[in-house]
């Protein structure tokens, strides 16, 4: 019989359909196909590019000629957001309207056009996390904007359009409605408990080690109890702590060895799938939340979203997540 | 004078542009489709490319990536109708990005920028 579970955090309702057992092969999907040809993101072609915002090994000072790059950040060419002007905030009768303020920046995570990020070593994932950091922080400072939001598309179906990896990131002038509801969900919890609900949920998986996909002394990757799609994977930080900008570089470290390793047994499980990972971490205008714990979610796409999804907000989920944590853990 | 390749699959838009341009001192040269575009892209070795990026045969996108491919000092402008093309970050390969709209000016002046 199917199975309607809530998150926790969000009080949304997932249905776990365990009618047809399913297997990681069921869902194999075509390989990210690399088209070739001219690739602005390629060393040779900074020209091609907004000029970098930040650069590793070389900083900022000389960005103008950029050499022996290991990872670059750069403003989107094409922003959906523009990071010139006030915000011009104004009522239309009901409506609330602003102008398109932000920034918009892609980070090119790897010199190297065939690599993918699931493979990168865990001191390049690391610099890509330190990248995020430094980013979040250096926005921090411009106070029209109140949140960062971090991604990465992974192949086309999840939205990537260039197979040079790369993510991005968009601050933004408002906080988006899932981050708002998560630390509403939270404060619910910790008002009722006095406990942070991550912290519990970490607590329990542990215990129960059933969702657990891998750890380590500081991370910990699940499949959460009620998922939206297949091998859905949450890495959370195992101790309390609400903002990803206040950690320090021996916690990249570390979080790079887990995310790796997560990637790595997802990519094995189901070669060549498409993802998108993000990051939640606390807006920026908080100060350090008890009842909120940041943390990645990353996303295979795997099912589609239709009329029943947009309609109720429900997911349907064909794999239960401690099936997919299993056959997670089993896959290197 | 400057030679200029529009490639786009709308007969009436190059029409359209042909004059234009040819009007601002141009020569003008055309292909309908991408095979075509990358065709008298190597023959004809314009100093400017206008390239339309929903066509039937070939993505714009991959045109344009295969045209820097064989020469990357030769600038393209995309023109499109659709402004989401420019969340592919493939688009970032171009010289400019232009919507397409009935005032030509803006497109105009980024042919000026590129040439002039």
């Amino acid at each position: 019989m199917p199975e309607l579970r809530k998150d926790p955090v969000l009080g949304r309702w997932i249905i776990i359909s365990k009618e047809r057992s399913k297997r990681p092969t069921d869902f194999l999907v075509e390989k990210f196909k690399v088209s070739g040809g001219f690739c602005p993101l390629c060393p040779g072609n900074e020209d091609k590019t907004p000029r970098e915002v930040l650069s590793y090994p070389h900083n900022y000072s000389s960005a103008d000629t950029p050499k022996d790059w290991q990872i670059r950040v750069v403003p989107n060419k094409f922003p959906a957001l523009v990071i010139e002007g006030d915000l011009n905030k104004e009522g239309e009768g009901l409506y609330d309207k602003m102008n398109g303020i932000g920034a918009h920046e892609v980070i090119i995570e790897s010199p190297r056009h065939e690599d993918d990020f699931a493979h990168l070593s865990p001191e390049d994932m690391a610099l890509v996390f330190w990248a995020y950091k430094c980013r979040i922080e250096d926005l921090s400072k411009d106070l029209r904007f109140q949140y960062v939001m971090v991604f990465k598309n992974h192949g086309r179906a999840a939205g990537a359009s260039l197979e040079h990896p790369h993510s991005q990131l968009i601050a933004l002038p408002v906080l988006p409605r899932l981050i708002v509801s998560e630390i509403e969900g939270g404060l619910s919890y910790y008002n009722y408990k006095e406990r942070c609900i991550f912290c519990d949920i970490v607590k329990q998986e542990i215990k129960n080690e059933i969702r657990v996909v891998c750890q380590n002394d500081d991370f910990i990757t699940i499949t959460p109890f009620a998922p939206k799609t297949p091998f859905e994977m949450w890495v959370l930080p195992k101790r309390h702590s609400s903002s990803f900008r206040g950690e320090s570089d021996r916690s990249m470290n570390s979080l790079a060895q887990i995310f790796s390793e997560s990637l790595q047994r997802l990519d094995s499980c189901i070669p060549n799938v498409p993802y998108n990972f993000v990051l939640h971490t606390q807006p920026l205008r908080s100060d350090k939340l008890e009842y909120f714990h940041w943390h990645f979610e990353i996303v295979p796409k795997l099912t589609s979203i239709a009329g029943f999804e947009w309609g109720s907000g429900f997911y349907i989920n064909p794999m239960p997540p401690e099936e997919a944590a299993a056959f997670l853990r089993e896959s290197l | 004078m400057k030679k200029i390749l529009l490639v786009d699959d709308e007969a009436n838009i190059c029409f359209i542009y042909s004059e234009e341009l040819r009007d601002e001192g141009y020569s003008v040269i055309s292909a309908s489709n991408g095979e075509e575009g990358l065709r008298r892209f190597e023959d004809e070795n314009p100093d400017l490319v206008i390239l339309d990026i929903h066509m039937p045969d070939m993505n714009g996108i991959d045109v344009l990536r295969r045209m820097k491919t064989q020469n990357p000092a030769i600038p393209v402008i995309l023109s499109s109708a659709f402004p989401e093309f420019k969340q592919d970050l493939g688009a970032w390969a171009s010289d400019e990005y232009v919507v397409k709209s009935s005032n030509l000016q803006q497109l105009k002046d980024a042919v000026h920028r590129q040439l002039d």
